[in-house]
Parts: structure tokens; sequence; C-alpha cells
């Protein structure tokens, strides 16, 4: 070894670390922020931020006009438990398919998984960190408009009883964001952790949503109002199915599946056959990943 | 620097409980075999010991030695057999193990849209080191892997050669007690091989870590492993200090351009053992002497000498315990110092040649 080439760093010295060291669940909780912010696009290049920001700004405008007719002496403009039920499928379906593969299909593609594996963490820890960052992802992207119209609601409200109005209305409406960044978070991440290809995963998942989501229409135009078929036609869109199961459990915002009537208890199980299948995708997907 | 204290080169993280780093063992496996489904075996009853230092691991590609690495690291269950890592059980204390070693795969593991800080920052944290730990030792890892000055650009932008060094920095981020190496030296032209393995070497011995280098490159390996291990099949070749594989081997190729016979007279005359091989003849190494007596009885003689070098066996060689065979060089290029006078300068300039030469190869 030449003095010449090692001289700088030889003065510098190598030190140890023997501070503190975080824990697996800590570990996994990093994991999971680093996840979340990466969602947003937050430590990455502008490119990475055009899509969520632009999502959520276009979530968030039914909310902001709204304030301006509840202003004005409007009643409000969108109910609690479907805000804009076009608006919020079509954004939320194109956040899920351009974030969903920026957080696990990046990973593959680069082979980074091996990394991840060889440090303290479990194999499921990987996949749970990804769901909890997209599924509270999902959650900022639906409830923070639902918040937004609440709060421009209330402010044109008079007196307590109003706004204990708004509030009781608002609860159910979180519940039911709160189910929507479920089973998007695990059906997207189940479809994009299968390539390493963004392009590929981010298509399959768009065109999942879109194309089950259309067929569901088409079911239920064809089977016309009121008929049987009409009511279990949302059964083939993860999108109408949480819409069934809204109407199920007490919604009565008219959405895209016509009142489901008797056959609520089908949108249920499907919901939960839905994000088990998503769920169980995710676990046999990282249990097989390997060290290559 | 919060959290951490220059000069204390024994401290340990909480956790890690191996008794004594001095004679403790840093991996040891016992009888290890791993069967894949469909009966391919990667591993047969492996058994080795390694103790500090910088130790190779070599062996063909599909040899096993990916495998032992998996296993060390906790991620593969063995068959049968049992292995410990730093005086932890694979299989029981899997996290701990991980928390203590530091693994460089072979293939790219690098997200191409990041900064090499940013990445490596990640991946300690990963480690489990707070968030400014892993900023300062991420920054300093980089430093020492030679990648100060790029360490803002995006990963995607670096060369092969730097990709390595960020693979080696984010091993080094989190203070591993033993670094596990896959190829590291994989895609890097000769200049970029010497670089990385210096910097191997200089982890081993400046930095305090034991290091296990996986290789097929026996070459490569010997010029800065301690100890070698050789497996072939799953099952162990060898496994020995460097200096025991390499110290009876030595022998020097000598030529002289003319009275090669008289040569070997005198030599023999001085207790040493001449048998001709090609052009000239082959002396075993015995002592750091023999270059002297050569050199001084061709000048004695006064003959013109043409070449004086060391030639080693291969290692592959050694390691089945054949004997060397004659005026086959270990040596890919060996270099001519076709001098007749002066025979001292040109002994030494051939000597130091060929051996340099040698470790490229």
């Amino acid at each position: 070894m030449s003095a010449d080439a090692t001289g700088v760093i030889h003065d510098l010295g190598y030190q140890r670390y023997d501070g503190d060291r975080l824990g697996r669940a800590q570990i996994v909780r990093t994991l999971t922020v680093y996840s979340l912010r990466a969602a947003f696009g937050l430590g990455r290049g502008a490119k990475a931020k055009i899509v969520p920001v632009s999502a959520f700004a276009l979530m968030c405008a039914p909310a902001i006009i709204n304030a301006f007719i509840v202003a004005r002496g409007g009643t409000r403009a969108f109910p609690y438990d479907t805000y804009s039920a076009p608006v919020r499928m079509i954004i939320m379906i194109i956040f899920v398919a351009v974030q969903a593969p920026e957080l696990v299909s990046r990973d593959l593609r680069s082979r980074v998984l091996p990394l991840y594996f060889a440090r303290p963490l479990r194999r499921g820890d990987y996949p749970v960190a990804k769901f909890t960052a997209l599924a509270t992802a999902c959650l900022i992207m639906v409830e923070v408009p639902l918040l937004v119209l609440y709060a421009g609601t209330i402010a044109s409200s008079h007196g307590g009883g109003a706004v204990w109005a708004q509030t009781r209305a608002l609860l159910p409406g979180l519940a039911i964001g709160l189910m929507w960044s479920v089973t998007l978070a695990v059906i997207g991440l189940a479809i994009a952790s299968f390539s390493g290809r963004r392009a590929y995963t981010t298509g399959a998942v768009a065109i999942y949503f879109f194309l089950s989501l259309a067929l569901a229409e088409v079911l239920i135009g064809v089977a016309g109002d009121g008929t049987a078929g009409a009511r279990l036609g949302g059964l083939v869109s993860p999108l109408t199915v949480l819409d069934g199961v809204r109407q199920w459990l007490g919604g009565t915002s008219p959405g895209p599946v016509p009142a489901v009537g008797s056959y609520g208890a089908a949108y249920g199980v499907m919901l939960l056959a839905l994000v088990g299948a998503g769920a169980a995708a995710l676990a046999a997907r990282y249990r097989k990943a390997g060290l290559a | 620097m919060a959290g951490q204290s220059p000069g204390t080169a024994i401290a340990r993280p909480p956790g890690a409980q191996p008794a004594d780093p001095g004679d403790a063992f840093v991996l040891e496996t016992t009888a290890l075999t791993k069967q894949y489904p469909g009966r391919v075996t990667a591993l047969d009853g492996l058994t080795v010991q390694v103790t500090p230092g910088i130790t190779g691991l070599v062996g063909a590609n599909g040899a096993g030695k990916s495998t032992l690495i998996k296993i060390l690291l906790g991620l593969l269950e063995p068959t049968k057999g049992r292995a410990r890592v730093l005086g932890l059980d694979c299989q029981l204390d899997a996290s701990r193990i991980r928390a203590l070693v530091g693994y460089m795969p072979e293939h790219d593991c690098l997200p191409p849209d990041v900064t090499a800080t940013e990445f490596v920052t990640h991946m300690a944290r990963m480690s489990g080191l707070p968030a400014v730990a892993a900023k300062e030792r991420a920054a300093e890892s980089l430093r020492h892997v030679g990648l100060h000055e790029e360490r803002y650009r995006q990963v995607g932008t670096y060369s092969t050669g730097m990709k390595q060094r960020v693979k080696l920095a984010q091993a080094l981020a989190g203070d591993p007690r033993l670094l596990l190496l896959d190829e590291p030296t994989n895609g890097l032209d000769p200049a970029g091989r010497g670089a990385m393995l210096e910097l191997i070497a200089r982890i081993g011995a400046e930095f305090g870590i034991s290091v296990v280098v996986a290789s097929h490159l026996l070459g490569e390996i010997e010029q800065i492993c301690d100890h070698l291990v050789a497996i072939e099949a799953g099952r162990l070749l060898r496994s020995d200090t460097i200096g025991s594989f390499t110290q009876s081997s030595q022998v020097l190729l000598v030529e002289v351009e003319t009275g090669t016979a008289e040569l070997a007279d005198a030599l023999r005359c001085d207790g040493l053992d001449p048998r001709p091989a090609g052009r000239g003849l082959l002396v075993p190494m015995d002592g750091d002497t023999t270059c002297d007596v050569i050199r001084d009885a061709v000048a004695g003689l006064g003959l013109p000498l043409a070449r004086l070098e060391q030639r080693r066996h291969r290692l592959e060689e050694i390691f089945r315990d054949e004997p060397v065979p004659a005026g086959q060089p270990s040596t890919r290029a060996s270099t001519r110092a076709s001098t007749r006078a002066s025979t001292r300068a040109s002994t030494r300039a051939s000597t130091r040649a060929g051996t340099e030469v040698s470790h490229v190869s």
C-alpha cells in the first residue's frame, strides 16, 4: 500500500460508534416514515413531487370551493361520506397507481431489498412498513379534504348545535376514509410488488382500478334500475365495493352504486376478501424475496 | 462528535456479548449442511472456524459461498448443523447478528435517483442508528471509501468503481464488528480492483473490523487476507493462514543466457536444490538468503542474468496438494529484465517486478 494513496484517510482515522442503537420496532417506524415521505416525493427530486402534490391540491379543491359557497350563505356542497365521488375515485386511483410502485417497485428494481434483509429487520417488517406508509399517505389524501370541508362549513355555522351536527356527520366520513385508505393501499402494493418495472406496475394498478370501475358501471347500467343485477354489479370493482359497504353501514348520500338494499352484507364480505387477498399476496411476495 | 469516542476500539453496542474479541471466532460453523428443494446440496457438512482479521472465502461459482453468507445472516435456515457469528447463534440471534454485521452483496443494490449521502444515511438508520448519528457516520463512511467530494451526486451518475465504494460504505456505516463482502471487486478494472483491495486491507488492519471476503479470484484474495478458507461443492477444502499456504510453496526462477549448467553446479555447492525448468532453473526458497546466494553465484561466475523472479503455486494447486508443475508460472505476465552486467541491481529490480506483476493477475 502506497502512503500517498492512503495518507489522508489514515490521518482522519476510523471512529467506533458506541452510542445508542434503535430496536427493531423503531427501525420499522423509521422505514415507515421514510416511505411516507417518499409517497409525497419528500426527500426526492422535484419530479417525484409533481403527481402527489397536484393530486393533493385537486383533492382539496372541492372542499375549498365549498368554503366559498358556505360563506356566501349556501349549504354544505359535498357530503362527508362520499365527498365528491368522481373526483375522489379518479384522483385516488392515480395517486395509488403512481405512489405504490414508488414505494415497492423501485426497491425491487434497484435490488436494494437484500440490504434491508441483511439488517435487523425481518422479512415481514418490510411489507408492513410499506403498507402503513401508503395507507397513511392515502389517509392524508382522503381525510385532509374532509377536514377542510368541515372547517370551511363550521366557519360559517352559527351556534353550537350546527357545529355538533357537522361533527356528527364528519365522523362516519372519516371512518369511510380509513376504509378507503387501507383497501387502496393493500391492493395497490400487492399489484406493484410483483415487478420492479415502475411503468408496468403503474399501468397494472391503474388498469385494474379503472377497468373494474368501468365494468361495474356497465353492469349496473345494463341491469337497469332497482334490479338485483344493478345492486350486485358493484361487487366487481374495489371502489364500488367500498361504496356498497358505505351504504350498508348507513351512508345515505347517493354514490356510484345504486341502493344496495339487502345485498349490503355481500359488499362487506367482498371488501374483506379483497383486503385479505391483497394482504396475502403481499405477504407471500416478501416471504419469497431472497437475497438476490 | 456526539456518541462517538475515538480510541475506544473495543466498545460494543448493547446486546453484543462476544466474550473476548482476541480469541473468539468471528464465525464458526459445525457440520453445516444446506439442501435446497430438488436435492441440490449447496453446503455439505461444512465445519470451519474463522478468527478475527481478513479472511478470504474462496471457491468457484456455485461452491456455496453465497449460501453460507445467507445462513450467517440468518436469512436461510440450514438443513443441518449450526453456525455462529460473533459468538451468537445464527438461528436464534439472527436479528442481533445482523445489527453487528455489514453486508456488501455481489450484485447492484443501489437506487439511482438518490444521492450517496441520502442512501448511506438511510441504510445506517436501517442498521439502528439514530438520525443524527446516521448522518455523521454516512459522511464518515463515504469519506473512508474515498467519495467525500462526490457524496451529494446522484448514485445513478456514478461509475462502477464508485458504486462499489457506495456499497462498501453502506456496509460500513452501521459500525459493524464483521463485514461480509461478496465479490467486492466484481466488474472493476485492474486499477479499481487494486484500490478496492487496498481499501479492504485498510478496513481490516486500521479500522479493526474483521472482514470475510468471498471471491472466486484467488490471486486477488491472497494479497489481502490473513486467513484463507477454500470451499468446493459445499465442502471445506482447506482452511489455514495465508502464510502457511505460500511459505512452503515459493520458488525462484533463475534464467541466465549462457552457463545454466555451471550455475546449477554452483548452486548445489551452496546447498540449494536447483531443478532445470525450461530455459532456466527453479530454486526452492530457503529463507531470505536464497536470493543473495543466487545473486552471488551468478556474479561469481560472471554470467549474464536474464531473469530472477518469484514463482508461486497457483492457489488452486495448493488446495489440492499437487506438486508444482515445472515451468508453469503462476504469473500471467512475466517481466524480462534482460541485463547483462550490474547483476546486483537488476536482480533486485527483476525480483520486485516479478512479485508485483504476480499480484496483478
